[in-house]
């Protein structure tokens, strides 16, 4: 019995992100930065070794001028619940000092980056490469320091990062609702910093098993899928699309199968 | 009176010639232990490693070279398990060889990792799933296991034995060894198949993913016998490439036809198995996570479908034939072709499972991911193999590694 | 004792073992991992109390309300203000990284002197005691010379608190040179004035519009105020957006409907809509008949004809005609004009990117009728002129002689006067008249302040060699940007989030609304708010000159001049202008003939028949020829760029794509086809040519930019002491050459011929 209502509480936090929507404005990415203490470089030209929670990834079909479309895709972690959807994401497995772990009350893969010893063998694993590693000592020159949000731990140089859909904002909501003795967190008390900066609203965040939030019903959208579902990799994160060339675009089964336009 | 360090009735170089030797070597030592300070230091930015490449090199490095050092458990398993007497006489050298082999593979895993102080914690924070922590711990198992199989060896050079203790010391130690090389074979079954299940449990890279058995992806089996298959060839090779240095015959050549008999027909039927499973791989596994076959070799500047060719028939089915042929293996020109592709094709398969995993797009509007190693890598890289000609240069020269030597080469 | 070797090997053996049983080792081994999880130079943000502050971000005009958390004393991030009337909690990238404008490396901490030669970046630390008698006594000297016009002011903004202060300290003083820098609001104001006989900027209600027909207006790339526009994507409401450029930009892509006319045929364009428009009888016949002038031809006053709007756009403007040279068919056009008139709201809007630079007149006036075709001005979901609210309680001021005599002076840049007497600033101007001076140059002192014209102008160059000209150059800028650098002496102003100040309704907005900028933070540095500078300078004059300003301080100084308005903004942060509310057609118009005037009577007396059809034929109009310039170059804004005045944030920098900058390469787009006769591929190195100058820069190859025209963007190519962008890219202004547009004298350029040339 207990166990049931336990099973009941279980949240899986996701996001419905419209593709459609989007402009490629680029706020997410910034305010994720801001909030999530990452770092910056003199020269983020080489865009594989840029330190990113979430980036936005512009895509064409290829088309020629000017039947040419251009479409944003803004790629956050997957928070994958995995295979089996236990939790086994593919980077949760493979991390040799549980540095990276599945939190079953929220779905929510987390990254210990004192106890990542930086092997980068989950980026290794993550198909989506979510995951960005600190090639070097992160600096915040002038007073820049002072920007810092206290919520993040910063980084070290050696070790991995990723997004964390904003963990600490959901720790902060969840002592929040249990000084105010409330079992629930509303909705709209933990949003990640993205979705909550999203100008042009095409982020939605929440509880994926929550039928009052938002994300329940817009990921059962006819226009609704998930990136490379094909992996099996079972992410908490869907898109969405009415333009058939980007669904083709985000997975391989998709691009060998002609869908009928 | 004084005791020669170098063992009783065999011949060495003068010590100038040695000197020189080791200070060539050396050199390049130095500069591979200049590029590892640069990368200690400054930190992995030294590499050309990036987010899309966070394995390479260095984790082919050490996959080639465990794999090669392979040689060492599997002859462990001929001569105390099977109990091929034989091969005694070319044991020695096959666990020195390991012992470099596992020593170079545990310095590399310590320059690879972004905070080599904590690399404790893959013992201290084990996570059990991972296949990562399979192979910490029975890398260092396996390598504490060679260096005892090592101690008694150095325990014989004539001017340690002198001291009663130690000579009592290797004596015993002898006496156990079987024992240690059981433990041996068992651990290397194991982490060599780990580093398999590495690239095998994948699933988020289609090339690399595999099923397989329980919780071991087929890579996990593949590996382990490439590993037996190959390693002896490898210690074949080295030994030879030492008679010629050496420019004397140290084993018999009995024992390279036993060893290489044994090896041609692991490689055999590992091929065979290398090839069900790369049509299984190809026909059912990579096309439920959409995938086709030439997805993987096309579209690219280097991974073309002859990479696959390569790997599997020139340097796997060819070589495994002319082992296992008496003509084929009692022709010295063939047989040094065969283990010189037999080892080529086990160094082509463990790139193709750690860097061609990397290359591979997954979202067609990807482009394949290139790289190519900086020189503090290249170095870092040649660091194992300078250090570990040194050590059997200097194990040759002070240790009784060839028990055929002295008969061989009567003085 | 004597040691032996045996004993000597037992020791070290057993103090190897001992050493190994005992804690030490492992003891030694944590340690090792705690210390690299405290790095001393791996920052640990200090925790605080969490509190927050509204405030209005004026980073850019766009005025977007803006939250800022901070904790303790220090402002760690910044979020949209949703209760905020312009943007709803939306903002831009920019308004996100404002943080690192703040604490960003390129503030400038005190008051300095040049002391290395200009543009060396070598500046002494000044007292602001010393700073302000140096401006004084310079200022003093001109004065007592009766030159007080040869001081000049450019300023970012003419609107607001501060600008009024030094307007007004240079009335007093004795100079009628404010120049406002240039911006698509000085074509668009005068077009109004024009039309409307209206002083106002263009009021879009995109809110309540249902069609969108933008002639290249970068709605998405930070046009207007950046976040209301980002907001009004997000608000689910269905309108249809039609992007007229030759480029797929963000704007294009999120379009209903691109189409992608020939650069700089926009306005050729608008007319052949109006031709479609008028052709089939689409037109609002009440506002047509009844409130406009210049429809039907018409005689002058000395009794000639003159064609109107009607005859000329069916005469000259045919579908057929326009497709040739906008190169969008006939068609098309057709359809986008029956659906804009079908429309049961429609807004025209024209002009670039952003909008941070000016564009031609008759472009504009093009666009606008059909927005009087649509009879929506001043009508929900249409345009409206946005006259500034008065809002400010003046007390008079008397000016002395001299300064009488210095205000009826010429200006130096020509506005106002002989062949531009409508147009207001012309800064494109200022350097000609600076370089082509006999003997010493008609300004002898400058101020600058909010305003960056030696980055953001056309022929950075030509500016530079006219302020080596300038004696004097006095900068107000809180960063040390291109200018800052040229500049003598630097009177640092508060910062972003550092002061209290008004902020002007933003371009674009229907409705006014001002907005109230609150410190978020206590100054930084040992700066000075620019309105109790230009206070104190001014009373440190004495005279008519210190009696003009009254008071004791800025702080004083605002409430005093809001006086009604200011409860309400200190409570909300903002105040809407209610009295403000869109004219009826009878009322709304103060021209001539009290009516809309497709003809503007105020051109009358120009030739021709009121349009100048050469300047709206695209490359066709652009000097240099077609053999040795075959390709044109335009420039492109992202919302990922900053263009203005502000280089990119380091942030900004970190998400510009690896397309637009590699390293410090800046990358030119080329269409696939263009690269294919230029034998170049992705990443081919070439040097970029233009009647103006040349850059190295390298090709990426893009469908979406037309064949035939290349594009660089706005924002890149800084020179000044910031790491994260100096030397990075290329200035594209540097590469474009002014065009004087014939009615407005303002430069209207949107391009230039070019080549490109293998490395």
């Amino acid at each position: 019995m207990t166990e049931n209502n336990q099973h009941k509480k279980v949240r899986r936090y996701g996001m419905v992100i419209d593709l459609d929507k989007c402009t490629g404005c680029g706020a997410c990415m910034v305010a994720c930065y801001s909030e999530n203490n990452v770092p910056f470089r003199t020269d983020e030209t080489k865009k594989l070794d840029s330190l990113n929670w979430l980036r936005v990834f512009k895509v064409s079909n290829n088309k020629s001028f000017p039947d040419v479309d251009i479409c944003h895709i803004p790629m956050p972690c997957m928070q994958c619940d995995g295979m089996h959807g236990h939790g086994h994401a593919p980077c949760v497995s493979v991390c040799p000092a549980v540095a990276t772990d599945y939190d079953h009350e929220t779905g929510i893969v987390s990254q210990i980056y004192t106890r990542c010893f930086g092997c980068r063998y989950c980026m290794a694993a993550c198909p989506y490469h979510a995951r960005t590693f600190n090639w070097w000592d992160p600096v915040w020159p002038a007073d820049m320091k002072k920007s810092l949000n206290p919520s993040v731990s910063v980084r070290m140089r050696g070790v991995v990062e990723k997004c964390s859909f904003c963990f600490h904002r959901y720790q902060q909501a969840k002592e929040k609702a249990f000084v105010e003795e409330r079992m629930q967190v509303e909705e709209t008390e933990y949003q990640t910093a993205c979705a909550e900066a999203c100008p042009v609203k095409a982020i939605t965040f929440g509880d994926l098993n929550n039928p009052d939030h938002k994300v329940h019903s817009l990921k059962k959208d006819k226009n609704a899928f998930r990136l490379l579902e094909s992996l099996h990799t079972n992410p908490k994160v869907y898109y969405l699309t009415k333009r058939d060339w980007v669904r083709r675009q985000c997975d391989n089964i998709d691009s060998h199968t002609d869908i009928k336009e | 009176m004084t005791t020669s360090a170098i063992p009783s009735g065999v011949k060495r170089c003068s010590t100038a010639q040695f000197m020189l030797w080791i200070t060539a070597i050396g050199a390049v030592l130095l500069w591979g232990v200049y590029a590892m300070g640069l990368i200690w230091w400054k930190g992995l930015n030294q590499t050309n490693m990036n987010d899309a490449y966070g394995f390479a090199l260095w984790i082919w490095a050490d996959l080639a070279v465990i794999a090669l050092g392979g040689g060492a458990f599997f002859s462990g398993f001929l001569v105390y398990i099977i109990g091929k007497k034989e091969l005694k006489n070319i044991i020695n050298y096959a666990v020195v060889l390991g012992f470099i082999c596992y020593s170079s593979a545990l310095l590399i895993l310590a320059i690879d990792i972004g905070q080599p102080l904590r690399g404790w914690f893959i013992f201290w924070h084990a996570n059990v799933h991972s296949m990562l922590t399979e192979v910490a711990f029975c890398l260092s198992c396996y390598f504490l296991v060679l260096t005892i199989e090592y101690i008694p060896l150095i325990l014989e050079n004539p001017k340690i034995d002198r001291v009663p203790f130690l000579h009592h010391l290797g004596h015993n130690m002898h006496g156990i060894m079987a024992v240690f090389a059981a433990v041996g074979v068992f651990l290397s079954f194991f982490h060599q198949g780990s580093l398999g299940g590495v690239a095998g449990v994948l699933y988020g890279r289609p090339f690399a993913y595999r099923s397989g058995l329980l919780i071991w992806p087929w890579t996990f089996f593949l590996f382990t016998w490439s590993a037996a298959a190959v390693g002896p060839c490898f210690t074949i090779l080295v030994t030879w490439l030492t008679e010629k240095i050496t420019r004397k015959k140290l084993v018999k050549d009995s024992v390279y036809q036993l060893l290489a008999k044994i090896s041609g027909w692991m490689l055999l039927t590992y091929i065979i198995a290398k090839i069900i499973d790369t049509w299984y791989w190809a026909a059912h596994t990579a096309p439920q996570f959409g995938f086709h076959l030439m997805d993987f070799y096309s579209n690219n500047p280097v991974y073309g479908i002859w990479i696959l060719i390569a790997e599997i028939l020139v340097c796997g089915v060819l070589p495994a034939l002319v082992l296992i042929t008496k003509k084929g293996r009692e022709n010295g020109f063939l047989l040094i072709s065969a283990a010189i592709l037999a080892v080529i094709g086990i160094c082509i398969n463990r790139w193709v499972m750690v860097l061609q995993v990397m290359a591979v797009p997954l979202f067609p509007f990807h482009k394949w991911y290139m790289y190519s190693p900086s020189w503090q890598e290249v170095a870092t890289t040649i660091l194992p193999v300078a250090y570990g000609i040194i050590l059997l240069s200097i194990s040759y020269r002070y240790l009784p590694v060839f028990p055929q030597e002295k008969e061989l080469n009567p003085v | 004792m004597k040691i032996d070797r045996r004993c000597f090997l037992s020791f070290g053996l057993g103090v190897t073992a001992g050493t190994l049983f005992s804690p030490l080792p492992w003891k030694l081994m944590d340690d090792a991992s705690i210390w690299t999880q405290n790095w001393s130079w791996t920052p640990v943000p200090e925790p605080g109390e969490v509190s927050e502050v509204n405030t209005v971000c004026t980073l850019c005009p766009g005025g977007c309300g803006i939250r800022v958390r901070k904790v303790g004393k220090r402002a760690v991030k910044i979020e949209g203000l949703s209760d905020y009337p312009v943007n709803h909690g939306s903002i831009c990238p920019r308004g996100f990284s404002g943080l690192q404008y703040l604490y960003g490396p390129t503030r400038i901490k005190s008051p300095m002197k040049r002391v290395g030669p200009r543009g060396s970046g070598k500046f002494k630390k000044i007292s602001w005691d010393e700073a302000l008698a140096t401006v004084k006594d310079k200022l003093q000297d001109l004065r007592t010379k009766d030159m007080p016009h040869t001081l000049a002011c450019i300023a970012g903004s003419d609107r607001g608190t501060v600008s009024y202060l030094i307007d007004r300290f240079l009335t007093a003083y004795g100079s009628p040179n404010y120049i406002r820098d240039a911006s698509s609001r000085d074509a668009d104001e005068l077009a109004l004035y024009l039309t409307q006989g209206q002083d106002g900027s263009m009021g879009f209600d995109f809110e309540n519009t249902n069609f969108i027909l933008s002639f290249g207006a970068g709605l998405m790339e930070g046009w207007g105020a950046p976040g209301r526009m980002l907001n009004l994507v997000g608000s689910n409401v269905d309108k249809t957006v039609v992007q007229i450029e030759p480029r797929l930009s963000d704007s294009a892509a999120r379009a209903d409907k691109w189409l992608a006319a020939r650069p700089g045929t926009e306005g050729t364009l608008a007319l052949g809509m109006g031709h479609v428009i008028v052709r089939e009888g689409l037109y609002n016949r009440d506002f047509i008949d009844n409130f406009s002038f210049g429809f039907e031809d018409w005689s002058d006053e000395a009794g000639n004809t003159r064609q109107g709007y009607k005859a000329l756009v069916l005469n000259h403007y045919a579908p057929s005609h326009v497709a040739d040279i906008t190169g969008i068919s006939a068609v098309e056009i057709e359809s986008v004009a029956r659906a804009f008139a079908g429309a049961a709201k429609a807004v025209a809007i024209s002009g670039r990117g952003q909008g941070r630079a000016s564009d031609g007149v008759d472009e504009c006036l093009a666009v606008l009728c059909l927005n009087a075709l649509k009879g929506n001005i001043n009508r929900p979901g249409g345009i409206r002129a946005v006259a500034e609210p008065d809002y400010l309680t003046w007390p008079e001021m008397n000016v002395d002689l001299t300064a009488s005599k210095g205000r009826q002076q010429p200006r130096i840049d020509g506005a106002g006067t002989g062949a531009y007497p409508n147009t207001r600033y012309l800064i494109n101007r200022l350097p000609a008249a600076i370089n082509s001076a006999k003997g010493d140059s008609p300004v002898q002192a400058l101020f600058v302040t909010d305003a960056n014209p030696l980055y953001t102008m056309n022929d950075p160059e030509a500016a530079k060699k006219a302020f080596s000209r300038i004696p004097f150059i006095v900068n107000f800028s809180s960063v040390m940007d291109e200018t800052a650098m040229y500049s003598d002496i630097l009177l640092p102003d508060h910062f972003f989030l550092e002061k209290t100040r008004d902020v002007p309704s933003p371009p674009g907005v229907p409705v006014p609304v001002i907005g109230l900028a609150k410190p978020a933070v206590e100054p930084l540095y040992d700066t000075r708010h620019l309105g109790d500078t230009i206070i104190t300078l001014a009373k440190s004059f004495g005279g008519f000159v210190e009696t003009a300003f009254p008071w004791e301080d800025y702080g004083t100084f605002l409430e005093q001049t809001l006086a009604d308005v200011w409860s309400d903004l200190d409570e909300n942060g903002f105040w809407i202008d209610e009295k403000a509310a869109p004219k009826p057609w009878l009322e709304a118009f103060n021209t001539g003939s009290r009516k809309y005037e497709f003809y503007p009577a105020a051109l009358a007396n120009s030739d021709g028949h009121g349009y100048h059809p050469k300047v709206l034929e695209g490359a066709a109009s652009l000097p240099g020829g077609e053999k040795d310039y075959p390709l044109v170059l335009i420039p492109y804004d992202s919302i990922r760029l900053s263009c203005g005045i502000l280089a990119p944030s380091p942030f900004m920098m970190k998400i510009i794509d690896d397309t637009v900058l590699v390293k410090n390469n800046g990358l030119v787009e080329i269409n696939p086809e263009t690269a294919a006769r230029f034998g170049l591929s992705e990443g081919s190195g070439v040097v970029l040519k233009t009647p103006a100058g040349r850059a190295r820069v390298r090709v990426h190859l893009f469908s979406g930019i037309m064949p035939g025209v290349v594009a660089l963007p706005h924002g890149l190519g800084h020179r000044a002491p910031d790491k994260y962008t100096n030397g990075k890219g290329i200035n594209i202004n540097a590469l474009i050459n002014d065009v004087s547009d014939p009615v407005s004298g303002m430069n209207m350029a949107w391009g230039i011929r070019a080549t490109l040339e293998k490395v």
